[in-house]
């Protein structure tokens, strides 16, 4: 292998000479964070300038109004200008106005030190890196949220935050945790791992996935800062017409979502065309690892679901700063319209925070089991069967809403019938643990806790997708714990887990086993310990988003609320592990869960452009105990095989 | 062992399931279908937690690979009969459970063909209901096994109607006319909530449910009727009490002593404070409370009085006026 590297990337090396750091004012022009800063400013007045010149020139009173000026100003024009001054445009414009530029550009790419993660790179491992710790950053900002939210719900009444900023806490917790933790996330894993997975030297579209990194901040950052005005109060679904005529801070959120869907939906179209287009010779759609088919299918969901939700979002935010009436009842407007168009989305979305999951447990669980995936077809087959039957069960969450009853036995037979592929998934998982040699490290810990959590989830699913019950358990604390199952008990579960299999190979160290562990086991208990009992209290009936509840649930509540703060100080574990072995763990070797997937055959971390030499796929990707299986061979190899055979 | 495992766990989550209090107690016809279908589920899923709890303690504690253990497990690839009987049985499974649940909500949704009609106002952030004679009250009383059909309206944004013992719930949604059917089935009080994110004063949205004896339930709406009917201080203090005004405010003339908000024996000071004549400030007060806020008082009286049918404002009006003025005369 690293005798074969050199030729490669002395080919690139020679477009990639990193241009010397800029000098006098000539750093201010260059793209980084100074120009970022003031052409932030710059458009941010350009913004005022246009809002309140129109106002002035039309007599509209008051001139200062805060909807057409925050969407406008501060959460369109400003964060346009942060984009341009980062750098993400600069190619796109240079081509735009004729200036020369080199397709073959990679001064962008690759890390040589810290600071290259802190700029435009266009190198989908350094992306992938800084997906990652953003959405930690995240993760972390909306898990503090929590804190306080389980803090005010420790007792009845209210003792810490007035009921504004309650609305605003869970809201916030959980648009921060869903659009800049959960979804991102995958995408930063998938980002790393995908492109090497599939032999191939990059994604489709570096420059593409560069901006999409880019919005991100840019979107948390703005549903974080509403803090500061008034936070988003309508919870995440930011149902109408709460969120319409309600307090102007849901503005943060309905264009918070904006950025952090554009950012969806261009990862979700390079990851297809990767994906499509970009596999090694040999690697045909039966041979791809089960990551790169979760990553496929939740792609497709991204591209056909995510614009309706940034419909929803725009739609509501019309009716608030340009007086349209899309859900206004009293101008013929359809409030139950919000519903529908919302879940279109936010129902696959649940898949979109699930099937990246099953893809990373697929790998984890064959590799530490040391054995071929059980039923690989079957497995592939069945994402495909939850993507098509996911995008049929929206009115599910809607069994109470007032809308037409004739729809809710037909979504209720489609929500109960997705049991079948995820229960396909989750036998072939066990059979494959089944009579296997398990390695029972840090990643596969955390892929058999999802398995167990992800099983009750799915059957508090069942209850809620039975229409009788349902109607009982909607909005109330079973709800909570239901979600928590699912996004927590399985698609955080998953992160951990992506995150410590591949640590190694991002990194080039090893984490602390044993810190890993006693991470897993902190969260795994303090995790049960904090939502099980909700599934209790929200049969009994305790509503959900609310600052205040009936005395007789305070005990329970209580309990929680001591159990979420052990559960939220696990985090702490994590964050040590993470930054002490990064900057002092054991150098990793290139392969050290013994995987035949590609990423395993190239050193940790990978060089820049991935492979010396694209490799040759011959066979599938977990022939775990096959005697003499390859999933692929690399150049070197085949000259030796030939000079052997001739 | 497997089977002692799956014995063990199984054991384990049924006694979960039979001594945690789950449901609670059940006061209406169509919870006894719902708690049916939660019991069917119950049976499942706990069949099937424990399969799959025991396969995997069973797999960790033997599977578990020996330190020094390089080699790989063998090479199965699938089981065709395996992978169609874990395709079929779920399938067959969940159709049962579909087929259940259709059932109980066809019963469910059917109000019978000569239900009771009450209309629901729900509005940031008090509920109101009115019965066929024309009353009001702020908590809801119903008759002892009589099929009851809600129809709900909300006035401003989304609200739901919930009363865990009854096992209903629906939304109440702006511009929509929904409804809800309830056959109550035991005498008590029970909570009303509402169950969907309305605002700041979501938490505390919650009023009461009353099942009565229909011979109770009758005498007290027919006196409630005629009470309405009557002289204006008889029917104005019926408003009072059906509203439940005495629960935030002190007023001499119903014995009420509700600390909430402003006294209402100080009525003609507060209107002179607001600078307005005591009657239209009394009924202003009533349909638009943001307007004028007596000092050291939150703006937390709900809206829903707006909505009271004239005569009834104006008798509740004249009994306000009237005792406010006994009171300092």
């Amino acid at each position: 292998m690293a005798d074969g590297m050199t030729q490669t990337e002395h080919h690139h090396e020679a477009h990639a000479a990193p241009a010397p750091p800029p000098r006098g004012w000539r750093r201010l022009t260059a793209p980084g964070f100074l120009r970022a800063g003031w052409m932030s400013l710059l458009f941010l007045g350009l913004g005022l300038a246009l809002v309140l010149g129109i106002r002035a020139l039309a007599g509209w009173d008051p001139l200062w109004y805060w909807p057409p000026v925050l969407t406008a100003a501060f959460l369109t024009m400003a964060p346009l200008g942060f984009l341009a001054g980062i750098g993400a445009f600069d190619y796109w414009t240079h081509y735009a106005l004729g200036r020369p530029t080199r397709p073959e550009d990679h001064s962008g790419h690759g890390a040589r030190s810290w600071h290259d993660y802190f700029r435009v790179n266009t190198d989908h491992k350094v992306i992938g890196v800084q997906y990652l710790v953003t959405t930690v950053f995240f993760f972390i900002a909306g898990g503090l949220l929590a804190m306080f939210v389980r803090a005010e719900l420790a007792q009845p009444g209210t003792q810490f935050v007035d009921p504004e900023t309650y609305n605003g806490l869970f809201t916030v917790h959980a648009a921060l945790m869903i659009f800049l933790f959960i979804i991102p996330a995958f995408a930063g894993l998938a980002n790393y791992v995908v492109p090497l997975m599939l032999g191939a030297p990059d994604m489709a579209f570096p420059r593409l996935n560069a901006l999409s990194f880019w919005l991100l901040p840019i979107a948390g950052v703005m549903i974080l800062s509403s803090f500061l005005f008034h936070p988003p109060s309508a919870g995440w679904t930011g149902y109408a017409t709460l969120s319409t005529v309600g307090p102007d801070g849901n503005i943060f959120f309905q264009m918070g979502v904006q950025w952090a869907g554009a950012s969806s939906i261009m990862t979700g179209l390079n990851f297809l065309v990767t994906i499509i287009t970009m596999r090694a010779p040999g690697m045909t759609f039966w041979r791809m690892p089960l990551l790169v088919w979760a990553n496929f299918t939740t792609s497709l969901l991204v591209v056909v679901a995510t614009p309706f939700i940034a419909a929803s979002q725009f739609f509501a935010l019309f009716d608030r700063v340009l007086g349209t009436d899309f859900f206004n009842p009293q101008e013929g407007g359809y409030v139950l319209g919000y519903q529908h168009i919302f879940w279109f989305y936010s129902h696959p979305a649940v898949y979109i925070m699930m099937l990246p999951g099953f893809g990373i447990v697929s790998e984890i669980v064959s590799v530490m089991s040391r054995k071929p995936i059980f039923g690989y077809r079957l497995m592939a087959l069945s994402l495909m069967a939850i993507l098509f039957l996911g995008f049929s069960v929206w009115a599910h969450h809607m069994f109470v809403s007032g809308m037409a009853p004739w729809l809710r036995v037909p979504m209720m037979i489609t929500t109960l019938l997705i049991a079948v592929p995820t229960g396909i998934k989750v036998f072939s998982w066990l059979a494959t643990i089944w009579e296997g040699k398990l390695n029972l490290s840090t990643p596969m810990l955390w892929a058999l806790g999802f398995l167990s959590m992800f099983v009750i989830g799915g059957l508090s699913g069942i209850y809620l997708g039975a229409v009788p019950i349902d109607i009982h358990t909607s909005d109330t604390y079973f709800v909570v714990a239901h979600i928590h199952y699912v996004l927590f008990g399985g698609s955080l579960f998953t992160i951990f887990a992506g995150i410590y299999y591949w640590f190694p190979k991002m990194t080039g160290r090893m984490y602390n086993e044993r810190l890993g562990k006693l991470h897993f086991w902190l969260t795994f208990v303090g995790f049960n310990a904090t939502f099980f009992p909700m599934h209790l209290i929200g049969v009994q009936g305790m509503p959900r988003r609310v600052a205040d509840y009936a005395p007789e649930f305070a005990n329970w509540n209580f309990f929680i609320s001591v159990a979420s703060f052990g559960l939220g100080a696990s985090t702490i574990v994590f964050l040590y592990n993470m930054i002490h072995s990064w900057a002092h763990g054991p150098v990793a070797e290139g392969n050290p869960w013994r995987g035949l997937t590609l990423e395993w055959q190239v050193s940790s971390p990978p060089p820049v452009f991935n492979f010396d030499h694209i490799p040759q796929v011959v066979g599938g990707p977990y022939e775990y105990g096959v005697p003499g299986a390859r999933h692929a061979v690399f150049e070197e190899e085949r000259v030796e095989e030939l000079e052997r055979v001739t | 062992m497997l089977v002692l495992i799956g014995v063990v766990v199984g054991a384990l989550t049924t006694a979960v399931a039979y001594f945690l209090p789950w449901l609670p107690e059940q006061a209406s016809e169509q919870r006894e279908g719902i708690d049916l279908v939660f019991w069917i589920t119950t049976g499942i899923c706990v069949a099937i937690f424990a399969l799959v709890s025991a396969v995997l303690i069973y797999s960790v504690w033997k599977f578990r690979a020996k330190p020094d253990d390089d080699t790989d497990g063998p090479p199965i690839h699938g089981n065709t009969a395996l992978e169609v009987a874990w395709t079929a049985v779920p399938t067959v499974l969940v159709v049962i459970i579909g087929v259940v649940s259709a059932i109980v909500l066809a019963r469910n949704d059917r109000g019978g063909p000569d239900a009771l009609r009450i209309q629901v106002t729900a509005q940031q952030f008090a509920w109101n209901f009115k019965y066929p004679n024309g009353v009001t009250s702020a908590t809801l009383n119903l008759p002892l096994g009589r099929d009851v059909v809600l129809q709900l309206r909300a006035l401003d944004v989304l609200h739901s109607f919930f009363v865990p013992q009854f096992g209903q719930k629906q939304d109440a949604v702006p511009g929509e006319l929904t409804k809800l059917a309830i056959t109550p089935t035991k005498v008590g009080e029970y909570p009303i909530e509402c169950t969907e994110l309305c605002g700041l004063g979501h938490a505390v949205m919650r009023s009461q449910a009353v099942v009565m004896p229909v011979a109770r339930y009758e005498s007290w709406i027919r006196r409630e009727g005629r009470r309405l009917r009557g002289p204006p201080g008889e029917a104005g203090a019926a408003v009072f009490r059906n509203q439940g005004c005495g629960g935030c405010h002190i007023f001499d003339p119903a014995d009420s002593q509700g600390q909430v908000g402003p006294s209402l024996n100080e009525l003609e000071k507060q209107a002179r404070r607001a600078g307005k004549p005591l009657v239209a400030f009394t009924r202003e007060s009533i349909v638009q409370p943001e307007v004028y806020l007596e000092p050291d008082y939150p703006n937390v009286m709900p809206k829903t009085y707006a909505q009271l049918p004239d005569d009834q404002l104006d008798a509740l009006v004249q009994y306000l006026v009237d005792g406010a003025q006994d009171e300092n005369g």
